[in-house]
């Protein structure tokens, strides 16, 4: 134990003699530093933008005179999501993703304006933020800092005297991967600070633990392929090249060959495509604006039967807004149907995606570190559902205002002249039907249940990479 | 010893080394990869566009045809719009990633229908893309990192510096020399694979011409800094790290700060305003007097005057005035919004002088007309081509001239 401490010593003292670590760390921190600061920044912007224009357009809406019900029904209403406390590290499908929703009656919409629309381009490094510095950054931080870790001392020729005084080849590995783990500790120091920041801000602690273990763990798989690298190739220069090439294919090129390999393998209809054929399908339900729709025959004539009477004009109902609220209902299933498809058919590829994290860790890391942040693509869909389950709620209000308070034949009516139109509104106190709306992350311990199947990747890997390396260590000849 | 000769003489050293030859092949493999996959995506788009712009052909007869008066007929027929790819288009994807380059608009308000955007699956959006450009702007200097950073280092560690320097006439002669070759080796390796690439697409040779001497001189700016850097006499390790910190700098702080600092200094309107905006002006016509919508719409179009409200309910004219007041409210915040995009991207322009990796993005994005300004052209076609579609249907609207299905035949035609 004494000798792998001493190992690690003396790994620390030439690293600040040749102010390697200094260089390094000043350099991730610097960077982290300046990268945290701004997503803070454009996540705050974001969040206050967000809160403001949702409490605005909650009292415009509740704001508006009195009217006829369906002029609401057309009005709409804008929702916007608001982010978890962690966000600010990694905003995950935040920054690619719509924040608003328009919500309003006969369709739809979908998420809009992503902030990478309308802002400057410079290069695709720009769009850093702390997770992706921790993601990419941090291990080639480490590679280079630890890749002489062996090969130096078989370069340098000290490694033959090291091995010959007694000092066994498992100690002097371990002290190696010793001093690079508290070298990866440091780098975990100000997300671990921002980590216990967020739990004050109402995240849970589980999370916010896991979170760091996460990226400690990710961190502890590349010092092991580091030092296994440094001790089984015989050169300096290849030991570099070895990590460096490994570095960009796990990084950069394998998560893109991932996509490029999922969109084939499940493809994945576009929005356009898919609105062709839904369009047909939503123009055959029949218009809900138009009572002498044939579509609507048997419900009105089951309405009248039921009543016993004759004519619509003495129904108890209006019959305009029971065939709105009933014509919104089925188109919001064909809706329904179609959004379900396609929120499936995303989390197929999000899990044929992730599942090439057993190939690149740096995959299986960032689909853990969203899906616990809570930015992950099931947040997304669940602001889409949660943003539906509002709409449907306030349409459907409006119509049954529409069907109860508001009589057929002023209804039919309203166009007749001014005092007509007036008689066709119903009190403004109605639109209170409208919900305040507020997204509600899933809780602590759903998020953490689907990053298990990426947290089990991790390990896989450290377990491979520890017992390559004690194999290793039994080979290891000066 | 001649210029040729030491050339020569470095040219076989380096092809003996291994970690040398390794990294040759890494950056043919990455840069072909890359092109590979860019040609690919390309590949999808067009089939995309004609898949679609068949189908959107049979959708707007049927729709057209089967209906009985102008107003509907412009309410239920859409028009695909679309940018089609160039032929650079596969080396660098730019702002096709992030900005729609199709639409399906139709003649109600065109602000609520031109920011639709369909970014795809986001969880696949996020991982980016490895195009060409990206390729060669960020990750081509850490491999002439790699290579470069240990010319002296390694030489000095191994005790041979001092021979070496002594058997050359001129030593700092025999570093450039030896910079030059292994880095035209790196070079090479990613030019030729664009080079397939372009011949494969059809790109013309001008634009393949271009492209390869802004790769060139970029990948010179990356020698010269990594030469100067390696001179130093430090440890490798330190040289190394040294040198991703001005990576670092260049293609990440500079770059993220200049994003921020235009953002800040031209700012724009929200788009969730636009939208608002043209939203309210259009909910809010059904309740106001009819007057409040055909005054602004008249003195726009007072060829138009002639039209009366009859002024018993809904009555498509009415209708489709509001939709054109409804952008004609937004317009000021619209071109807010182009006008400082255009803006936003002129400085990003100057700033990118600073980032050479940004610079070389834009430049390649530049060619393959994938940058802003080509999004912001296309955009205007579309709002052309909306324009074009009301000048179809008006006449049907406000002057009176009758309905017939055939003239299906006469719908304008979005020009690519």
């Amino acid at each position: 134990m004494t000798a792998v401490l001493s190992i690690a010593a003396a790994e620390w003292r030439y690293w600040r003699r040749s102010r390697l670590a200094l260089v390094v760390v000043a350099l991730f921190v610097l960077t982290l530093a300046f990268v945290s600061v701004l997503t803070n920044m454009r996540v705050a912007a974001d969040a206050e933008a967000r809160a403001h224009h949702q409490e605005e357009s909650e009292e415009t809406f509740l704001s508006q005179p009195d009217r006829h019900p369906h002029r609401m029904v057309h009005y709409g209403h804008y929702v916007f999501r608001t982010p978890t406390p962690l966000a600010t590290f990694d905003p995950g499908l935040d920054s690619v993703t719509g924040q608003a929703m328009f919500l309003e009656g006969h369709r739809q919409n979908s998420a809009t304006f992503s902030s990478s629309v309308s802002s400057a381009d410079l290069g695709g490094l720009s769009w850093l933020t702390p997770a992706v510095i921790y993601q990419v950054f941090a291990p080639l931080l480490i590679v280079i800092l630890g890749y002489g870790a062996i090969v130096r001392e078989r370069e340098a020729r000290t490694l033959a005297p090291l091995l010959a005084q007694g000092t066994s080849a498992g100690a002097l590995i371990s002290g190696k991967l010793l001093a690079l783990f508290s070298f990866a500790l440091l780098l975990v120091v100000p997300l671990a600070v921002t980590a216990l920041r967020s739990t004050s801000d109402g995240e849970s602690a589980s999370v916010a633990a896991s979170l760091v273990a996460l990226y400690l763990l990710y961190l502890c798989v590349w010092i092991g392929l580091t030092v296994l690298v440094s001790t089984v190739l015989q050169k300096r220069t290849t030991v570099l090249a070895t990590l460096a090439a490994c570095w960009l294919t796990v990084t950069l090129a394998l998560p893109a060959i991932a996509v490029n390999a999922t969109s084939r393998a499940e493809p994945l209809a576009g929005k356009i495509e898919t609105e062709l054929t839904m369009l047909n399908e939503v123009r055959d339900l029949g218009d809900g604006h138009d009572v002498d729709d044939s579509v609507y025959d048997a419900l009105q004539a089951s309405l009248l039967e039921e009543e016993g009477v004759e004519r619509v004009e003495d129904l108890d109902v209006n019959i305009r807004g029971v065939l709105a609220g009933r014509s919104e209902a089925e188109l919001t299933e064909t809706l329904n149907e179609y959004a379900e498809r396609r929120m499936q058919a995303e989390s197929r590829q999000a899990r044929v995606l992730n599942r090439i994290g057993w190939l690149t860790p740096t995959l299986a890391l960032g689909a853990a570190s969203r899906a616990i942040v809570g930015t992950d693509l099931e947040h997304y869909h669940r602001f889409l559902r949660q943003a539906e389950a509002l709409r449907i709620e306030f349409v459907q209000g409006l119509n049954r205002v529409h069907a109860e308070e508001l009589s057929y034949t002023a209804d039919i009516n309203r166009n007749r002249d001014e005092a007509s139109s007036r008689r066709a509104r119903v009190d403004a106190s109605n639109w209170e039907v409208l919900e305040t709306f507020e997204y509600e992350p899933a809780p602590a311990s759903e998020r953490l249940a689907r990053a298990s199947s990426s947290l089990q990747m991790l390990i896989a890997w450290l377990i491979a990479l520890a017992a390559s390396l004690s194999w290793a260590g039994m080979r290891l000849k000066p | 010893m001649t210029l040729v000769n030491s050339l020569k003489r470095e040219a076989r050293f380096v092809l003996r080394h291994r970690a040398f030859v390794t990294w040759i092949l890494v950056v043919l493999g990455a840069a072909s990869f890359a092109v590979w996959s860019g040609i690919a995506e390309v590949e999808q788009q067009r089939e995309s566009i004609a898949f679609l712009s068949e189908s959107d052909r049979t959708d707007r007869t049927e729709q057209f045809t089967s209906q009985s008066d102008w107003g509907a007929a412009a309410y239920y027929s859409f028009h695909l719009t679309h940018d089609a790819p160039s032929n650079f288009a596969f080396a660098a994807l730019g702002q096709r990633d992030t900005s729609s380059w199709k639409h399906r608009i139709r003649m109600l308000a065109l602000e609520g229908q031109i920011y639709e955007h369909d970014p795809g699956n986001p969880e696949l959006a996020l991982v980016g893309r490895f195009d060409f450009a990206f390729f060669v702007a960020f990750v081509l200097p850490l491999i002439l990192i790699f290579i470069l950073h240990d010319m002296q280092a390694s030489e000095r560690s191994a005790g041979r510096f001092n021979l070496l320097v002594a058997s050359v006439a001129d030593d700092r002669s025999l570093w450039r020399h030896r910079a030059l070759v292994r880095s035209a080796g790196v070079l090479i390796a990613a030019i030729i694979p664009l080079t397939f690439g372009g011949i494969v697409s059809g790109t013309s040779a001008f634009t393949l011409a271009t492209a390869a001497a802004w790769v060139i001189a970029y990948g010179i700016f990356w020698t010269i800094v990594c030469s100067w850097v390696a001179s130093r006499d430090r440890n490798a390790q330190t040289i190394l790290a040294s040198l991703v910190g001005i990576w670092i700098l260049l293609s990440t702080i500079i770059p993220a700060g200049s994003r921020v600092l235009i953002e800040h200094l031209v700012p724009i309107p929200e788009g969730a305003d636009i939208l608002m905006t043209q939203r309210e002006a259009v909910n809010d016509a059904w309740d106001l007097p009819v007057s409040a919508t055909m005054t602004p719409f008249y003195a726009r179009h007072p060829e138009w005057t002639g039209y009366e409200y009859t002024g018993d309910g809904f009555e498509w004219g009415w209708y489709y005035a509001f939709q054109q007041v409804g952008d004609q409210t937004a317009e000021s915040l619209s071109d807010d919004y182009r006008e400082g995009r255009v803006e936003r991207d002129r400085l990003a322009g100057l700033f990118a002088l600073a980032a050479p990796p940004a610079l070389l993005e834009r430049q390649l994005q530049n060619l393959a007309a994938t940058d802003m300004q080509s999004v912001l052209a296309y955009e205007n076609r579309v709002r052309l081509f909306h324009s074009e579609l009301r000048n179809f249907y008006y006449p049907g609207l406000f002057g009176n001239q009758p309905f017939d299905p055939a003239r299906v035949e006469d719908l304008p035609e979005f020009i690519p």
